[in-house]
């Protein structure tokens, strides 16, 4: 496959001055040698703390900010340089209520977008259309912007950010500030951009929604690449053990003895609480093994049953946490 | 002919935008009013016959001044609040084009000031506006235009490269109006002063602007001036046109088109 997207070394630095009278110059490392490339059609997330480097990565790749030094290729162009020949081809959505007019009305504003990108009357007006159903803003197209709620402001930026049906988005937290319907709107919308052949990349601070959506991650820190891969590959690299919690009304040794036996098991513990005595069992992670354990507590009462899967918010906590 | 409707829809835009901002409406309306009545006071001792032009003019010019001064200035740093300035700037429309675009719905607009200053000059004063050369006066009116526009594109990009955009138009408004004599004539103006004037377009605007009104000013005299105004205000096209070029990296490098 075609990568539409090829980082290589990026790096960006910010010049910073501090203080009022001794002013002093600091240079802040914000991209720090990132490398990856993002195929065509993949929804890529970039992963990382406040800071990490994430939204600067997004704005030299939209042509927006110059890389200090590195390469910051979109599909085959440099992005600074050669931004020419790709600005239509690609869109961005920016989250929260940037980004559009308030003293036009939803239909004005696409409108004047659609202008941008120099796109013909005929063909925008069915554009703008179809995206004002697609974000549900249909029967608010004609109203001022500035009597928007901030999630309609917001569904309308994604309206504005596919004007020009692009082939790449990129999205900095488009779902920040979406109510939960409005943001699974959104993530059913990116699903569907993918079917459609689009490529997508995007960043967020929810990671189920990373799992859920992407194909692939970067997790980022301090402007450095910490990890590149699935989510599954991602797991697994911190992987090791799940756990499963029984709770039961009472349990003997030989029991537990059975269960430690079984294939797969690493540790059982035991510990009495209020509600009974509680198990914690520890196993490879890819193993099936409850159907293994409950044959083994046949004849005991079981009062919850509980299995821990590694989740990304695991993983991403861990990695970070180890890349300071 | 695409980029003719960039151009177009940007300057209704711009002209929408830009008139329900109650800050420009009062530029546009009352303060040519206010200044109306404030040079009439200062310009009914000064002996002139024609002095109610020089009041009408300069109410005028100092309107339109204020409106694309503080609108040129004032809309990139709003765009850059809006947050849409970074979508104007990536989209592969021309930059330029928009902003031309902009500068123009507000020199448009701002032709508002010259209506204002003249109806209150008639309503309060009974003065009349009296331009016995009306093609001088026309061919006056549409270059001062072109060389306001011009100077504020000229400002508009330096703007583009800086966060602080409120001081700096804050910090032109008034001596631009001095230095380019748009009230009291250039020629009261220290010599080193008067070398400033002479090397901005709006200097020769106004010049070229009283000449018309005047009358009786020789065709060779006038003509003069306004090959110098053409001259100047070349100059200033080219560097603008020279400009870009830097502002399209600059902007880039330092990051200057968000805040942040
Ligand atoms: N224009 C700028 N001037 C100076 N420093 C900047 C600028 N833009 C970003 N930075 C700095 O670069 C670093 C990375 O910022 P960036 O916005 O890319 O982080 P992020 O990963 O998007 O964070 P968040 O999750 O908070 O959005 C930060 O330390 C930030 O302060
Ligand atoms: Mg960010």
């Amino acid at each position: 496959m075609q990568n539409l997207i090829e980082l290589k070394d990026l790096k960006r630095e910010f010049v910073i001055t501090k203080g009022w009278i001794k002013r002093k110059k600091e240079i802040v490392k914000a991209v720090d040698g990132i490398s990856f490339e993002v195929k065509k059609g993949e929804i890529f997330g970039l992963l990382g703390q406040n800071g990490a480097g994430k939204t600067t990565i997004i704005k030299m790749l939209i042509t927006l900010l110059a890389p200090s030094s590195g390469t910051c290729k979109v599909l085959g162009y440099n992005t600074y340089g050669e931004e020419k020949e790709f600005r239509d081809k690609i869109n961005f959505i920016f989250g929260g209520e940037m980004g559009v007019y308030k003293r036009l009305s939803a239909r004005d504003n696409l409108k004047y977008f659609a202008n941008l990108y120099y796109m013909d009357e005929a063909k925008a007006n069915k554009q703008i259309d179809k995206l004002l159903e697609l974000v549900d803003l249909k029967n608010k197209a004609d109203v001022l912007v500035e009597t928007f709620s901030k999630g309609m402001v917001q569904r309308l930026q994604i309206a504005r950010g596919l004007i020009n049906d692009p082939e790449i988005i990129f999205m900095d937290e488009p779902t920040i500030g979406l109510d939960p319907l409005g943001a699974k709107i959104l993530r059913n919308i990116i699903r569907k951009l993918k079917t459609d052949g689009k490529t997508i990349m995007l960043t967020t601070h929810y990671l189920y929604e990373a799992d859920e959506l992407c194909d692939r991650i970067a997790i980022i820190n301090n402007g450095h690449l910490v990890a590149l891969g699935t989510p599954q590959e991602l797991r697994n690299i911190i992987s090791g053990m799940n756990t499963i919690e029984i709770v039961l009304e009472k349990v003997t040794n030989e029991t537990i003895d059975v269960i430690e036996k079984l294939e797969s098991v690493r540790s059982v513990e035991k510990a009495d609480t209020d509600k009974g005595i509680k198990l914690i069992i520890k196993y490879l992670e890819d193993a099936d093994i409850s159907g293994n354990i409950l044959n083994s507590l046949s004849g005991l009462k079981i009062l919850s049953f509980n299995q821990k899967e590694l989740t990304l918010e695991d993983v991403y906590i861990k990695l970070v946490e180890a890349s300071r | 002919m695409k980029n003719l409707k960039v151009l177009w829809t940007t300057m209704t835009l711009q002209m929408k935008n830009s008139f329900v901002r109650p800050m420009f409406r009062f530029c546009l309306l009352a303060n040519p009013l206010v200044n109306t009545i404030l040079l009439y006071e200062m310009f009914i001792n000064s002996g002139q016959i024609n002095f109610i032009n020089y009041v009408i003019l300069g109410a005028g010019l100092m309107g339109i001044w204020s409106c694309i001064c503080f609108s040129s200035a004032g809309d990139i740093n709003r765009e850059r609040w809006y947050g849409t300035l970074s979508i104007i700037y990536t989209a592969p429309a021309d930059f330029r084009l928009v902003i031309i675009g902009k500068i123009l719905g507000n020199t448009i607009l701002s032709l508002i000031t010259f209506a204002v200053s003249f109806a209150a000059a008639r309503l309060f004063f009974k003065g009349n506006f009296y331009a016995p050369q009306a093609y001088q006066f026309l061919i006056s009116f549409i270059s001062m235009i072109l060389s306001f526009a011009v100077i504020a594109i000229f400002l508009a990009y330096l703007l583009t490269l800086s966060r602080k955009t409120t001081l700096y138009m804050n910090l032109i408004e008034y001596p631009v109006i001095l230095v380019c004599g748009f009230v009291f004539p250039v020629d009261i103006l220290p010599n080193w002063v008067q070398k400033i004037s002479f090397s901005l377009p709006p200097t020769w605007a106004v010049k070229l602007l009283r000449m018309s009104v005047a009358g009786e000013v020789e065709a060779s005299i006038f003509l003069d001036t306004f090959y110098k105004l053409v001259f100047i205000t070349g100059i200033y096209v080219i560097i603008v046109i020279l400009l870009y070029k830097i502002i399209n990296k600059q902007v880039r490098k330092l990051g200057t088109l968000e805040m942040q």
